[in-house]
């Protein structure tokens, strides 16, 4: 790891000034995962910009129109919140599947729908891949059972590395960032972007722009929602695969619907052509089977990562049975 | 003459461990934990390609640097070889990873800087990232030897296999593979050394000060008697720490600088540098007749041994002692080959081959009963190794210790309670509700499966000890092996502790020094409690009498009849007594000197065991779920209950590791490791740890110390096949390649749907 200069700003405007400054300058929320790249060598950054002294990004507010949470709140806290557990049990259950107790005391919310790609190429200094603004992506020709069956593009397959990204576009969830020094306010899914629209990175911050914090709509959570994944090993990992589901029925009609899958692509992966199947309909003329194996139809197998198909389809299909039983 | 009815025996109670405290406390100090004046860091430059020949490096960018002290490159270190094919460091690298040149600077930053500053020029060959690459003719030798080490297997046989096969009903054969496999210590790597201008001391986590002595003494062309090897507290070895470079590295950059010189590897070094378990290729084949009866047994196997061979030879032969001595047979047949990859080394962790060889063995013993149509226990038991040992002639000469891994048969076991074992394991998990358990349909299917196994005993090499009673009115008992963490010191300390009749507290254990401890071979091949425990007892049993003689002279008795020794001191049945600070004062210290050859001249002394597990698979997913898990031992007479069981447990959860998560990701492409870190190369936590019930055998060894076999390696060689048989119960699909995780599971299950 290499030396750097370490600033602890109060105010949103000072951070940004400082993140679009001289030198290159990286936010620093928990650290877990941007520890973990300067001590690989992965980036090496000049000044880290803490956001632990700036009050805008705390907070877990309930109100009228839903919950606000703000980008600092620690996975932990998140987990442990008895509103969030019984109202809005998926990113509950996100939460408490991420990492280890040890990590969740201290990575946020912002940290996570912010961390990196674990793509081992990308993660390893002797690869210069896409992503680092190389020639090509090693995966595709690789080891390449952890990587992307959809939205590679042909270019980059990573997988995007979040629960809560994943929950979050499942609950129609918008995102507070501060921009040119204004506070603007867009639709989650928008916030991720694939490698056909920038490769080397996730989501559209800009240098100088800062994630404030979440706002979850109070109709997410009105119907049920779920969140599975599948690891490897039962704790210390990422997702093979996940689905969050999140559906609001009235009279055995679905009138709100939400679905994403995580582990399978560069970002979080919203199934909208699967909502379009469920919104309107009756949940007794659903055929959860069929709609699962449409699900992802447009998957793109490489060589070791076929099994992924499998198993996200079978996850939709058990959380849509949940959410519709 | 010794009282051992004076108080209650320690040997068979849980005494506490000797270092626990310390560990759990946070105060014990590991090799990396230390530091000295003047002392400078170490850091090496590795090798970007898996294979090259280095044409010249250029220091002086480095070298200019305030803070840089000095730097080793192949053209600097000498001659010295740190094992037959490792130099100190080679003018060729052989892995992605392998070490080309070490500086010494005021810091890790200043010395991190400076490798960044090294330039090397290279000669780029073409590597082989796998084992069929390696052995394909023309290819480019890794070594100059070739890459089949020795030019092609060992060959171990019993009677005539090809008889044997002509004999069976049915011949069923198959082939599995098993991973590299990275015993993923706690603590990394380290070596601080210290040269004062003659005399090297050197601080290293290690599993053989003595041995590590005599390494570095060869490499540096230094006199053994100028060099003191100490070995702090073990941040977990399981063999692996066998590795010198490091040490000789960092001894050499002290020599050439005359400061104290700490070299510390990082986690993707340890990764690396390290040493990971030899993955395999391995053909079985076994005959049997249709009553059941084996009649020959044949197994080839292949193991992917890296970039250099480090203990391969001793894993190779250890892999096939399952095939030629777990079942009753009279034709049985090893190979076992060593190939050279362009990959990190593997060499020793935990039951060296043994795991490899029993998943084969004990995957086609279940398709055999299967084949037979006998339930996999019934055929166990019909077919298992009895205390009566193999049918053949005995070879070795009546005269000579019974080697721990024999081919020859007509040699009787010491002890032999493996049947004791099946049935208690059976039992336990509850064998006879195995048809009903089974699911047919649905999304879960639940099974049971088991297998059993076969290892070394405990003899290993001659052992020293020397035990004294002190001025202080303590005893000390001196050894020169190492506790490498499965608590030997402690176990040792105890048999020591009753042979004499004073309490363990009494006992003071001294070791980890090479100055000031006898001559010890490794801690290796769970010889430990067998062999030091032989020693610790004989020189215990030795310095009672001495005690006791020494007694009777300061009472002034004429003879020792009579005096008995109590935790106080000695005292005689007619009433006198004398305590040890006493006795002492009044005739000097007090000590003995042994040297043992462990073993027996008329008995083969192994270790037995079966395990058992009761699993749920999801075939949608692939995810499997351990039950319940059941371990049974035949270790002879356990020492000390709770830190017996805790080895079995480690062992079992240590290999839930093996069969459902880890390998070492290697790019075929650039020979790069990929997973060289925690979260990558994944261990198991606390969440794939199954419920598991251990059970030691009634058993007594007529040989072994207090009745004891080994232990420390055992519990890690039948967990993959146990999952592996009970994959196969739950679902009628054999999974013949480790490790069962989620994707290739539901590969193998793919016919199921």
């Amino acid at each position: 790891m290499k030396p750097f200069t370490f600033y602890k700003p109060t105010e949103l405007e000072g951070a940004s000034k400082l993140l679009n400054g001289v030198g290159r300058g990286h936010f620093l929320a928990g650290g877990t995962d941007l520890m973990t790249e300067m001590k690989q060598g992965v980036i090496e950054p000049e000044l880290l910009i803490s956001a632990s002294d700036i009050k805008d990004m705390f907070g877990i507010v309930w109100n009228n129109s839903g919950l606000t949470i703000g980008s600092m709140v620690t996975l932990d806290e998140i987990a442990s919140d008895t509103n969030i557990g019984s109202r809005i049990k998926s990113l509950a259950e996100a939460a408490i599947s991420i990492a280890t107790p040890q990590i969740r005391n201290i990575a946020t919310l912002g940290g996570n729908l912010c961390q990196r790609p674990r793509c081992w190429y990308y993660r390893n200094v002797r690869f210069n891949c896409l992503k680092k603004g190389g020639e090509k992506c090693f995966a595709i020709g690789g080891s390449n059972k952890y990587n992307a069956i959809l939205g590679g593009a042909d270019s980059c397959y990573i997988v995007h590395p979040s629960d809560s990204a994943t929950v979050l576009v499942a609950l129609k969830a918008k995102v507070d960032i501060f921009r040119n020094f204004q506070r603007v306010t867009i639709p989650i899914r928008d916030f991720f972007i694939g490698p056909e629209v920038a490769v080397t990175r996730e989501n559209i911050l800009e240098p100088g722009d800062i994630l404030i914090s979440v706002q979850i709509p109070k109709e997410s959570m009105d119907g049920k929602n779920v969140f599975l994944k599948a690891k490897e090993r039962q704790s210390m990992d990422f997702a093979i695969a996940s689905v969050a589901a999140m559906v609001k029925m009235e009279n055995g009609l679905i009138t709100g619907v939400g679905i994403a899958a995580g582990g399978v692509a560069p970002t979080p992966w919203h199934l909208t052509s699967t909502e379009q199947k469920l919104i309107g309909y009756c949940v007794e003329d659903i055929d959860v089977q069929a709609i699962s194996a449409e699900a992802f139809a447009d998957a793109k197998i490489l060589s070791q990562n076929g099994y992924k198909l499998q198993l996200v389809q079978t996850y939709l299909e058990r959380a849509l049975n949940l959410v519709l039983r | 003459m010794v009282d051992q009815n004076a108080h209650p025996p320690s040997v068979g109670t849980s005494f506490q461990r000797a270092d626990l405290r310390d560990k759990v406390l946070g105060i014990a100090k590991y090799t990396a934990d230390l530091s000295l004046p003047d002392m400078l860091h170490a850091r090496v430059l590795r090798s970007p390609h898996p294979h090259a020949n280095i044409l010249s490096i250029d220091v002086q960018p480095a070298l200019n640097m305030v803070g840089v002290y000095d730097v080793l490159t192949p053209f600097n270190v000498g001659g010295g070889k740190v094992a037959p094919d490792v130099p100190i460091l080679d003018t060729k690298v052989r892995f992605v990873g392998d070490e080309i040149a070490v500086i010494a600077a005021v810091n890790v930053y200043e010395a991190d800087a400076a490798i960044d500053l090294i330039k090397v020029s290279y000669e780029v060959l073409p590597f082989s990232t796998n084992m069929d690459t390696s052995m394909k003719k023309g290819n480019p030798k890794i070594h100059s030897q070739g890459n089949v080490v020795n030019g092609g297997p060992i060959v171990e046989a019993r009677g005539n296999v090809e008889e044997g096969f002509d004999q069976a009903d049915y011949i069923v054969e198959d082939s599995f593979t098993t991973p590299d496999h990275h015993p993923a210590s706690l603590e990394p790597r380290a070596a601080l050394a210290s040269w004062d201008g003659t005399r090297l001391t050197m601080w290293k986590p290690s599993r053989g000060i003595h041995a590590d002595k005599a390494i570095l003494a060869s490499a540096l062309d230094v006199d053994p008697n100028n060099i003191t090897v100490i070995g702090p507290v073990m941040g977990g070895g399981y063999g692996s720490k066998d590795e010198t470079r490091t040490s000789v590295l960092a001894a050499l950059l002290s020599m050439r600088t005359g400061r104290p010189v700490k070299l510390e590897l990082s986690r993707e070094e340890e990764f690396l540098a390290g040493r990971r378990r030899h993955s395999t290729f391995t053909k079985i084949k076994m005959g049997v007749k249709k009553d059941g009866t084996v009649t020959a047994v044949h197994v080839k196997t292949i193991m992917d041994t890296g970039a250099y061979l480090s203990s391969g030879p001793g894993v190779v032969r250890r892999a096939g002692q399952g095939a030629l001595y777990l079942y009753r047979c009279p034709n049985v047949k090893y190979e076992g080959q060593i190939v050279y990859t362009n990959t990190p080394t593997a060499g020793s962790y935990r039951a060296l081959g043994a795991p490899q060889g029993h998943f084969a063995l004990e995957s086609l013993s279940d398709q055999v009963a299967d084949k037979l149509n006998i339930d996999p226990l019934k055929f166990r038991l019909m077919n298992h190794v009895g205390p009566e040992g193999q049918p053949g002639e005995r070879t070795t000469p009546k005269n000579q210790i019974i080697d721990t891994q024999p081919v020859e048969g007509g040699i009787p076991f010491s002890s032999n309670e493996l049947r004791q074992c099946l049935i208690l394991g059976a039992d336990a998990i509850g064998w006879e509700r195995r048809d009903q358990i089974q699911t047919p349909t649905g999304s879960i299917r639940r099974g049971i499966g088991m297998s059993m196994f076969i290892y070394r005993g405990g003899p290993g090499g001659q052992s020293n000890a020397k035990m004294s009673l002190d001025e202080d009115g303590f005893f000390t008992l001196n050894v020169g092996f190492m506790d490498v963490g499965e608590g030997s010191s402690t176990v040792v300390l105890q048999m020591a502790a009753d042979t004499l009749g004073v309490l363990p507290q009494m006992v003071r254990l001294n070791s980890g020094n090479t100055d000031n401890t006898p001559q010890s071979p490794m801690t290796a091949g769970s010889t430990l409690t067998f062999s030091a425990g032989q020693a610790a007892v004989r020189a215990a049993n030795q310095l009672a009498q001495i005690v006791i003689e020494s007694a009777s002279e300061v009472i002034g008795l004429t003879d020792t009849e009579g005096l008995y020794i109590t935790p106080e001191g000695v005292c005689s049945t007619s009433g006198d007594e004398v305590n040890f600070t006493d006795l002492v004062k009044k005739s000097g210290l007090l000590k003995t000197t042994v040297s043992v050859t462990p073993g027996s001249k008329d008995y083969i002394v192994n270790s037995f065991g079966a395990h058992f597990a009761e699993i749920e698979v999801d075939i949608e997913t692939g995810y499997v779920k351990v039950i319940k898990y059941v371990a049974a031992h035949d270790s002879g007479k356990i020492i000390n209950p709770r830190m017996a069981e805790s080895q079995v447990r480690g062992g079992i959860s240590q290999m839930m590791g093996f069969t459902f998560l880890e390998d070492m990701e290697i790019d075929d492409l650039s020979g790069v490791t990929l997973n060289a870190s925690f979260l990558e190369h994944k261990s198991p936590t606390i969440m794939e740890y199954p419920e598991i019930e251990v059970i030691f055998a009634d058993s007594i060894d007529p040989v072994g110390p207090f009745g004891a076999k080994s232990l420390g390696e055992t519990p890690c060689i039948a967990p993959a096949p146990t999952i592996a048989n009970a994959l196969y119960h739950a679902t009628g699909v054999r999974l013949n390649h480790l490790p069962f995780t989620p994707d290739n599971v539901l590969t193998a299950l793919r016919k199921l749907r």
